[in-house]
């Protein structure tokens, strides 16, 4: 008992690797809040682009999704950060993670977002149509409001999903919340900086996941 | 002034894959004239008043609207359909806006007017059809009645030429038919051009100029309500007639 204290909940240990960690904590939740934004907002763009009747937009959005949805997202990040620049092109490891992270999410909005405007009853965009609103209007005034609200669940989700790889950017050296706790863990022997930072990870994201259990909830509720 | 036709089909086709469901039907509508549409299930009422403003696309024919041609490749479809109302069996209210905004929202963006103008248009069209104070009410805080007469003033609000209705009373309560008749009835007393799909031969009787009676994608038998409920010639519309006042 006492040597499980010592090993993993090692309090004077955790003390002093708290500022360190905090930082860390503080660089994973900026990267989170960009790859949500950017993930987001290119998800939704694509949803949009995907609802034009043309198979030169549909046919490299759905092309683009799938590749993104299949490759791992350590694989992604690492290409990004190793291969990229033999084309010239170079990201920081903070840019490289959350760029990577990003695409995925991106992809999987799409779905999300996608789902919800296949869902939406033909006869709403006929009566717009009939009313003489343009193809973008109507997606943007009359589809995405209940799509965006029928898309939140299954969003929430792959959010969590995909936010929680901003611990991968420790593969490419991102000082983030992970990469403090192993390196301070190698360096004192004792891996309570790892508990540490699970117990920081849970801080954030177990609110998350309440807020996506109470949208579910609520949402069975609401139907 | 009564000699310009608002709507005129010729040979209009549609097929669905190998099935023909319009099998060349040709169809004047003068101006203020109120044409109602009989048939029994199938038999191609819906696909082809969808045709008119081509949320449907013909196979072939041609349709003008005021003489401009709404089948024409270059034909400006956005700036016609402005012009051809519709009313659809299941409302097809926007469920997230208000009845308000409901008709602003195409006022505003199909036609381009202020806010302030949107809005007291249709505030005013809203009071025509007797619900001025349901302005701030959602879809689904309103009957099917009421609903569907929404679902009106969005369409009258773009000023028309032409109204089309499909089935508007067929999802409702027997007792919100009513409402929504009188909504009709009071366009027919303004000479509002129409073409109604409806079962409610009462109504057709009392309100039509004229009766098409449709079967199998063509149209078998028209003319004034008199003749066709009194002395139907084709045997599908005494059928259909017998069917229909029989229940
Ligand atoms: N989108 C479609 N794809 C394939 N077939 C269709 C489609 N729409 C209609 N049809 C077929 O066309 C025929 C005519 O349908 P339509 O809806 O025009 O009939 P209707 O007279 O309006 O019938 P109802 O009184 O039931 O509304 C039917 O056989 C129907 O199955
Ligand atoms: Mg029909």
């Amino acid at each position: 008992m006492e040597q499980i204290q010592y090993y993993y909940f090692n309090l004077p240990i955790m003390r002093d690797a708290l500022p360190t960690m905090l930082h860390g904590l503080g660089l994973t939740v900026l990267m989170a809040l960009t790859t949500v934004a950017m993930g987001v907002g290119a998800g939704l763009l694509l949803a949009i682009l995907r609802s034009y009747p043309s198979r030169w937009i549909r046919w490299p959005i759905i092309c683009f999704v799938d590749v993104f949805r299949s490759l791992p997202q350590l694989v992604i990040i690492i290409l990004i950060y190793f291969a990229l620049p033999y084309a010239g092109i170079e990201f920081s490891p903070f840019w490289s993670t959350v760029l990577g992270l990003s695409l995925v999410l991106a992809a999987f909005a799409q779905e999300s977002f996608w789902a919800g405007i296949t869902a939406t009853p033909r006869g709403q965009w006929e009566a717009a149509t009939a009313t003489g609103l343009s193809h973008t209007a109507t997606v943007l005034f009359v589809v995405l409001p209940p799509a965006i609200k029928t898309s939140i669940p299954s969003l929430t989700n792959r959010i969590i999903a995909v936010t929680k790889g901003t611990a991968l950017g420790s593969a490419v050296a991102v000082q983030e919340l992970l990469a403090h706790a192993q390196s301070i863990q190698s360096v004192v022997a004792n891996p309570s900086p790892l508990t540490l930072g699970a117990l920081l990870y849970m801080a954030i994201f177990a609110p998350m996941v309440a807020f996506s259990r109470w949208l579910e909830w609520r949402y069975r509720w609401s139907r | 002034m009564t000699s310009a036709p608002v709507l005129q089909i010729s040979d209009l086709r549609k097929s669905f894959g190998s099935e023909e469901v319009l099998k060349g039907v040709n169809l004047t509508v003068q101006r203020g004239e109120v044409v109602v549409l009989l048939g029994s299930s199938g038999s191609g009422k819906s696909t082809f008043l969808r045709c008119i403003n081509r949320l449907e696309e013909p196979t072939s024919g041609s349709i003008t609207l005021n003489g401009n041609s709404v089948t024409a490749s270059n034909a400006n479809l956005r700036t016609l359909r402005k012009q051809i109302g519709m009313v659809f069996q299941s409302f097809n209210l926007y469920p997230h806006l208000t009845a308000l905004k409901n008709i602003t929202l195409a006022l505003r963006l199909s036609l381009g007017q202020t806010r302030q103008a949107a809005e007291e248009q249709a505030k005013h069209m809203l009071a025509q059809v007797g619900l001025a104070e349901k302005a701030h009410a959602h879809p689904s805080e309103l009957s099917g009645g009421q609903q569907q007469r929404v679902a009106i003033a969005r369409a009258l609000a773009l000023e028309p030429q032409v109204m089309l209705f499909d089935e508007p009373t067929s999802a409702l309560d027997p007792e919100l038919v009513g409402s929504v008749l009188e909504v009709i009835r009071l366009l027919r007393q303004r000479h509002m051009t129409m073409v109604i799909v409806t079962h409610e031969l009462g109504f057709a009787r009392e309100a039509a100029d004229r009766i098409i009676m449709m079967d199998k994608g063509e149209i078998v038998e028209e003319g004034p309500p008199e003749q066709l409920f009194t002395a139907p010639k084709h045997p599908r519309t005494r059928e259909f007639l017998k069917h229909f006042t029989g229940r």
